[in-house]
């Protein structure tokens, strides 16, 4: 589009336009054109119009109010329940505080052995130990693994001796050649 | 013609074109009025309904042609009013601020009632259907109520991918009739950056139409 029909544009477009612009607008098909374009559109913009006559019903105001009380003030809260769009940050404002909690949490139990028992000691005593526990340091795993403190090998531990189990008489069970202790 | 669009520059200033139109509306008469709502004077408030129910029932009911839904939402209308008008912070005129709201507020019932079709013919009383004959003609002084029907739903799909202050700003220009100068002193933005914003939005306007057309045309 030509300057002067651009600057001119909304006096063109009121059905005005100066001296120049029609000119112009004679000799230049593409200003005429556009210009043509925008005039359509602004003329069907104005099926919006409303009729003049065209009033609420006696009594609006007592009415506006009935629902000024009904409603009560609007909570910042109303944001994210009446819009899609707030509903659809509040679900992901959620589900990002939920992996953010447990990926929180799941560092903080990894991180714990090292903050509290620093570098962690490794007392191996029976073979099968070795691997396992330089498999352990291969990774820096702050979990450390240790035998059983009474034998090195197969432990047989008493459970609840004091209470012996009526279905078990024999409550003795055997558990791992090593046990996990963490420090 | 478009590669020209970037490079213009601002319209012309000269020729009776005035740049200036800083408006205070912190010291009308409506200003006034407006500090009474935001100290809770109910009577204030009863002033202004009355002052704009007019105008706003009007406006809804130019977008939604059913006089019980514009009658629903001029009431909402007028409750945002009463609960925001603590936030109104007097940059533009009180009626461009409402028509903002009513505006809006059309928009999200008709968001809301994810309505396709802009008026069904079920919605249409008897009395709506002879108000809408009556009405003034926009385009072809006598088409049938289909076209208009379609024409205003092209219109509202247009209109809904401005943004909201270009979308008041033209709706305030070709459809309540204001001029450049008076849009300048509701909005309290210069006569020039009037006439740009309307220049953009009627671009943006024609794209979007042009891309609904060629969208219709690949559907068929």
């Amino acid at each position: 589009m030509h300057r002067e029909i651009y600057d001119r544009l909304e006096e063109i477009l009121s059905g005005a336009p100066p001296d120049s612009a029609a000119k112009h607008l004679q000799q230049c098909e593409e200003c005429r054109e556009k210009v043509a374009a925008m005039a359509g559109q602004a003329a069907l913009l104005r099926v919006l119009k409303a009729p003049a006559d065209v009033e609420p019903r006696p009594g609006f105001y007592a009415r506006v109010l009935e629902r000024i009380e009904a409603e009560g003030p609007v909570s910042i809260w109303n944001l994210f329940a009446e819009s899609p769009f707030g509903r659809r940050i509040a679900v992901a404002s959620l589900a990002l505080a939920l992996l953010l909690g447990i990926y929180l949490v799941s560092i903080e139990r990894t991180a714990e052995p090292m903050v509290a028992g620093g570098p962690a000691e490794q007392v191996c005593a029976a073979p099968a130990c070795d691997a396992v526990a330089t498999n352990a340091s291969a990774v820096a795993s702050p979990v450390s693994v240790v035998p059983g403190e009474d034998a090195p090998g197969a432990v047989l531990t008493r459970v609840d001796q004091d209470q012996p189990d009526q279905n078990q008489p024999d409550d003795d069970m055997l558990v791992n050649l090593v046990t996990y202790r963490e420090q | 013609m478009t590669s020209l669009i970037g490079v213009l520059p601002f319209p012309a200033t000269g020729g009776g074109t005035r740049a200036r139109t800083r408006v205070d509306h912190r010291n009308s008469e409506e200003a006034a009025l407006v500090k009474r709502v935001q100290a809770r004077d109910e009577m204030a408030f009863r002033e202004i309904v009355e002052r704009y129910q007019s105008k706003v029932f009007s406006i809804i009911y130019g977008i939604l042609r059913n006089r019980n839904d514009a009658e629903d939402i001029a009431q909402q209308v007028f409750a945002k009013i009463y609960f925001s008008i603590k936030n109104f912070d007097f940059r533009s005129s009180l009626l461009t601020w409402i028509y903002k709201i009513t505006v809006n507020e059309c928009y999200d019932y008709l968001r809301k009632k994810r309505v396709r079709k802009l008026v069904y013919e079920s919605d249409f009383s008897e009395e709506d259907a002879q108000r809408m004959e009556a009405a003034e003609p926009a385009i072809d002084p006598h088409p049938p109520i289909d076209t208009r029907l379609a024409q205003r739903d092209l219109v509202m799909k247009l209109l809904s991918k401005l943004s909201e202050e270009d979308r008041s700003l033209m709706l305030l220009k070709e459809v309540e009739g204001h001029s450049v100068e008076e849009l300048a002193q509701m909005t309290g933005l210069n006569e020039n950056t009037i006439k740009v914003k309307l220049f953009r939005t009627r671009q943006k306007l024609l794209r979007a139409a042009s891309r609904l057309t060629h969208a219709r045309t690949l559907a068929r």
